[in-house]
């Protein structure tokens, strides 16, 4: 029986390491070549002499922190506007019944169906008639597609779980309805809500089709900005590298701050009480 | 029709995560039981004390980790649940939605390719047993809660098992017909006679319906007996306080000697009981103990009662009956009373203990003690 | 402390009506029961009265002052709702704290200090208050929200079902508590329930409600013993009372009804005055209830006693109930636990006709009763209400 189970753990842990490598290979990878320099990036593998002129080149020559600002304005507006708007629209469709509810419900969620590429031409189009081209209002507006949906679903579940007596129970004990939603609400939903902002945030720092498409000199995003790298004549990999390394940097620290809360505000239910 | 025979009955679930075994996660602890033929046993205890458990290692849906069950002579541990000719009905219905109700209590003779005739006959000679034959072309669809059931358990009769398992079949049902169904349960069983174990977290349903009552807690049986028996003569605390509606009231009192006799007293109350001589040789001065009595044993005296004047804490109207709950120490002791006086929350009145009827439990293992004979 | 009025007040969800133009004053500082089965709109009512819900039309009056347009904080009510609804993430203190820390009925730290340990104390659960919800039993948690109403000191202390989810034991242990306690509430209390025992046990009137709409308001006394109609009858009583067929038969000037068999004939008590009612009422067929705990029954055979068989025995608790079968008829009695009877064995079965309650058999509504106890003690009862 005892024996069974060292085996059967085993070989449990031995395939998640696998996995772990599998997954993790391309950020080491990443990272490694981030050090290299041009003319060991092909004859080398992983015994080099680390060198730290291509973040010289990135982080001190170019604009490279522009683009980073850029980044972080884009998507942290884009997060808080989300959830501004999208927590009252999650306790509505939670709360209240209205016609074509569930239909309207949907068709938030679908904005992540279709593939971005899909709408980036017309919005192209409008964009440069109406002058949202290229300013940051328009990329944050864009980012609402991506981050607003999944705020909306992740809270709207969240406030179903809360039983609506609860509320009215604040309400008899004195509270107004403001007063109901930020003391006895708001911490309810805490984890949903810190956990759903985080994945929008990483979403919409991710994204590169819309800035792509719908900015380029003006604002610039990191995710864009990285093929600046590639020049004319050849890739500089390591500079990519040392881009994209920078990049990764602030969603991985989120990420590891939060990840208690990340998992469990994602796949279960408010409250148990 | 065959005996059931549960020997040193041992159930235990691997608990993943918890690395440590606790000597306590036992779901179902030693044990043994003996059904005679055509008995009808009522298996009792509160949620988690191992009466589905049970059940379902009877069923066969179950592993069992140690000890032999046999229906009749034959060991039936590792037979398959399908050979083990048991009649099984579930607390939801689980009836076959597409098919008519005749066909679901058919079904599982269609399976075994008994002949269409035979059937029928046999279908026909179950179905107003269980007052369904008016229902046999309906859809389950369109059954009240209360008709399910009936298909159900008709459904799992028909095949003439030799042993039938109910599993809380009344538990999802509303007050009336609740009670109507258990009427019928128990006419049912006077009819065909099929050895039966029905297990339930009521205490009312046992009492109404069970020949004998095992009593679980924790996994471990705490008593086997008629419903008189363990309505009268509880072997433990448990027992005592589980059995009754309301149920028996259970305080922790201090024997004090006195003038040649015994006598219960309460902390923080006046209330002294005059102990039953059959207890003499087991008492002495200052000992504690349990002490049980039901609500029915106590009275309220009369005007040269020599009974303790106590504050009457709630009076009850009931309609049928009356009952008065009165504060010893902190405990709240109810009785019950069936005349017709109406008394207000703190009048005095004198509390009478019908002293012969109590129990006594010891305080640390809830065991009960027993005067000698 | 308020009296509460509710006039001509009807709410509908959609299309569905769920209370139809109820009328009802509850006195300061009653303890007032809602009685129905589920679904009869007995919470919606309370929702109306606390101000969750506001009715369609009619009025909702506090002490005479009308409260349609005022919302639920501002109605000093206090509520406790049937799943307790605790705030998950407040330990015991700061759920009953709640009240006291609202910007409507804020009180410095020392008073919410020493309220909620009176009424912790009050409920016995002060060795709780820094648990969280989620560390206490169920029994516990409705104290717990009992607290929270009872901390401070509302117009009105509204009670959804709070008993409704305790498992039969706790729930009965509860009602005594709870009735314990009652003179300690000081307000006007509506409780709301399906269970009779709850009903009879608690409520000082109690108010019968079915499908939106209210069929019989009265004491305890008043609808057990005087119910308007069988739904009434019927509801009030465990087991339930039971109905039979029965005639008006005259013979000689002697007055008497035919029941249960053809040529049974039972003679109506001269004294009650049920004679009188019935001959008025001008109805000849009836339905004759009579309540289990009343009916008498022998194994041996007996003039004047009608002959059924064992149709069933159960127990119920302390006490059981015998079935007989008489004719097609079930006849319920309370017999004692103890009793030794085989199924389908013969019954004698003795019809009190002396505690009776007739009902019109055609619109089942209630004509008289012949239980003269019953008629003194409802008379002495509205008797010490005038002296009051």
């Amino acid at each position: 029986m005892k024996r069974k189970r060292i085996v059967s753990n085993a070989v449990k842990n031995g395939l998640l390491a696998l996995y772990a490598l599998f997954a993790l290979f391309p950020l080491f990878w990443m990272v490694l070549i981030s050090f290299k320099s041009d003319a060991q990036m092909f004859n080398t593998t992983f015994i080099f002499n680390p060198t730290l002129e291509n973040y010289d080149a990135v982080l001190l020559r170019t604009d490279y922190f522009k683009y980073f600002i850029d980044s972080i304005i884009v998507s942290v507006i884009a997060v808080l506007i989300s959830v501004l708007a999208g927590v009252p629209a999650a306790y509505a469709l939670a709360r209240y019944d209205f016609k074509k509810k569930e239909n309207l419900a949907f068709t938030i969620l679908s904005f992540r169906f279709a593939p971005e590429i899909l709408v980036v031409l017309p919005l192209f189009m409008i964009y440069q008639k109406i002058g949202l081209y290229d300013t940051y209002f328009g990329l944050i507006w864009v980012y609402q597609l991506i981050t607003m949906p999944l705020l909306i679903w992740v809270i709207r579940g969240y406030f179903e779980d809360i039983s609506v007596e609860i509320e009215h129970a604040a309400q008899v004990d004195g509270y107004s309805w403001w007063q109901v939603f930020l003391k006895r609400l708001l911490p309810l939903i805490k984890p949903g809500l810190v956990s759903a902002s985080l994945l929008a945030f990483i979403f919409a720092w991710n994204n590169f089709t819309f800035p792509l498409m719908l900015s380029g000199t003006y604002v610039e995003t990191i995710t864009v900005a990285s093929l600046k790298y590639i020049a004319s004549d050849t890739v500089h990999y390591g500079q990519m590298a040392v881009a994209a390394t920078v990049s990764a940097l602030p969603a991985v620290i989120f990420a590891l701050l939060i990840q208690k809360h990340l998992v469990r505000g994602l796949s279960f239910g408010a409250v148990k009480g | 029709m065959s005996k059931l025979i549960i020997k040193n009955l041992y159930k235990r679930y691997e608990n993943k995560g918890k690395k440590k075994t606790q000597p306590n996660d036992f779901a179902v602890n030693n044990l043994s039981l003996e059904c005679e033929d055509g008995e009808f046993i009522g298996i009792l205890g509160p949620s988690g004390c191992g009466k589905t458990t049970t059940l379902r290692m009877i069923a066969g849906l179950e592993d069992i980790t140690a000890g032999d069950i046999f229906i009749g002579d034959q060991r039936i541990n590792d037979l398959h649940p399908k050979d083990r000719n048991i009649g099984l009905a579930f607390e939801d219905y689980a009836l076959y939605p597409p098919l008519t109700v005749y066909d679901n209590i058919a079904f599982n003779l269609k399976a075994k390719g008994v002949p269409a005739d035979q059937i029928k006959e046999r279908v026909m000679e179950i179905a107003p047993l269980l007052k369904v034959e008016d229902l046999l072309d309906k859809m389950p669809i369109s059954l009240s809660g209360g008709q399910k059931q009936r298909v159900n358990i008709a459904r799992a009769i028909v095949r003439r098992p030799g042993l039938l398992l109910l599993d809380e079949p009344l538990s999802h049902l509303d007050g009336k017909m609740r009670q109507a169904l258990r009427t019928e349960i128990k006419r049912l069983h006077n009819e065909i006679r099929c050895t039966t174990v029905y297990v339930t977290h009521d205490q009312l349903e046992a009492m109404s319906l069970a020949d004998r009552i095992a009593i679980m807690n924790l996994g471990v049986l705490q008593q086997f007996g008629t419903p008189m028996e363990v309505y009268d003569d509880p072997a433990n605390e448990f027992v005592a306080g589980f059995i009754g509606e309301p149920p028996m009231n259970l305080l922790k009192t201090t024997i004090i000697h006195h003038d040649g006799d015994y006598y219960f007293t309460f902390e923080n109350s006046d209330l002294r009981i005059l102990a039953p001589r059959r207890y003499y040789d087991l008492l002495s001065d200052g000992m504690q103990v349990k002490m049980g009595v039901r609500p029915t044993d106590i009275f309220v005296g009369g005007p040269d009662s020599k009974g303790t004047p106590v504050k009457v804490a709630v009076f009850e109207d009931l309609c049928s009956e009356r009952r008065i709950g009165v504060r010893v120490g902190d405990e709240l002791v109810m009785l019950i009373t069936e005349d017709d006086t109406r008394y207000r929350q703190g009048e005095m009145i004198k509390l009478e203990v019908n002293g012969e009827k109590t129990h006594l439990f010891d305080l640390q293992t809830g065991n009960r003690i027993r005067p000698n004979k | 402390m308020a009296k509460i009025e509710v006039v001509n007040v009807t709410k509908r969800f959609g299309k569905f009506t769920a209370l139809k133009n109820i009328n009802l004053e509850i006195k300061d500082n009653e303890f007032f029961v809602l009685f129905g089965p589920a679904g009869a709109g007995k919470t919606t009512l309370l929702n109306n009265v606390a101000g969750i819900q506001i009715p369609e039309e009619g009025l909702i009056r506090f002490n005479g002052e009308i409260m349609n347009r005022i919302d639920p904080a501002h109605r000093n009510v206090a509520m406790v709702f049937e799943n307790y609804a605790l705030y998950p993430n407040l330990t015991v203190y700061e759920n009953i704290a709640s009240p006291l820390r609202s910007p409507l009925y804020k009180k410095d730290n020392a008073t919410i200090n020493r309220e909620v340990h009176r009424v912790a104390e009050l409920l016995r659960i002060d060795h709780l208050l820094e648990r969280l919800p989620s560390q206490i039993s169920n029994g516990q948690k409705q104290r717990v929200a009992i607290g929270r109403a009872l901390v401070r000191d509302p117009n009105v202390f509204l009670m959804d079902e709070p008993l409704a989810h305790l498992d039969a034991k706790l729930r009965h242990y509860m009602r005594s508590e709870l009735k314990e306690m009652q003179s300690s509430f000081n307000t006007t209390c509506i409780y709301v329930t399906h269970d009779f025992l709850e009903a009879v046990s608690l409520g000082d009137r109690i108010a019968i409600i079915n499908e939106g709409s209210i069929i019989q308001v009265g004491t305890r006394e008043e609808v057990y013993y005087t119910p308007c109609n069988e739904f009434v009858a019927a509801l009030v009583g465990e087991p339930e009372i039971n109905l039979v067929d029965g005639r008006l038969f005259v013979d000689n000037g002697k007055y008497y009804v035919e029941t249960l068999e053809k040529g049974y004939l039972l003679p109506l008590p001269e004294s009650s005055g049920i004679v009188r009612k019935l001959v008025d009422s001008e109805v000849t067929e009836y339905h004759i209830g009579f309540r289990p705990n009343n009916i008498k029954y022998t194994f041996e055979k007996k003039d004047g006693l009608i002959r059924g068989t064992v149709y069933g025995f159960e127990s119920i608790g302390n006490k059981a109930v015998l079935i007989a079968k008489v004719g097609e008829k079930y006849i319920r009695m309370i017999a004692p636990n103890d009793l030794k009877v085989k199924l389908d064995q013969a019954v004698y079965v003795e019809l009190p006709i002396h505690k009776a309650i007739f009902f019109d058999a055609q619109t089942t509504n209630f004509i008289g009763t012949s239980d003269e106890a019953a008629i003194y003690r409802l008379v002495q009862e509205q008797l010490s209400k005038g002296v009051q």
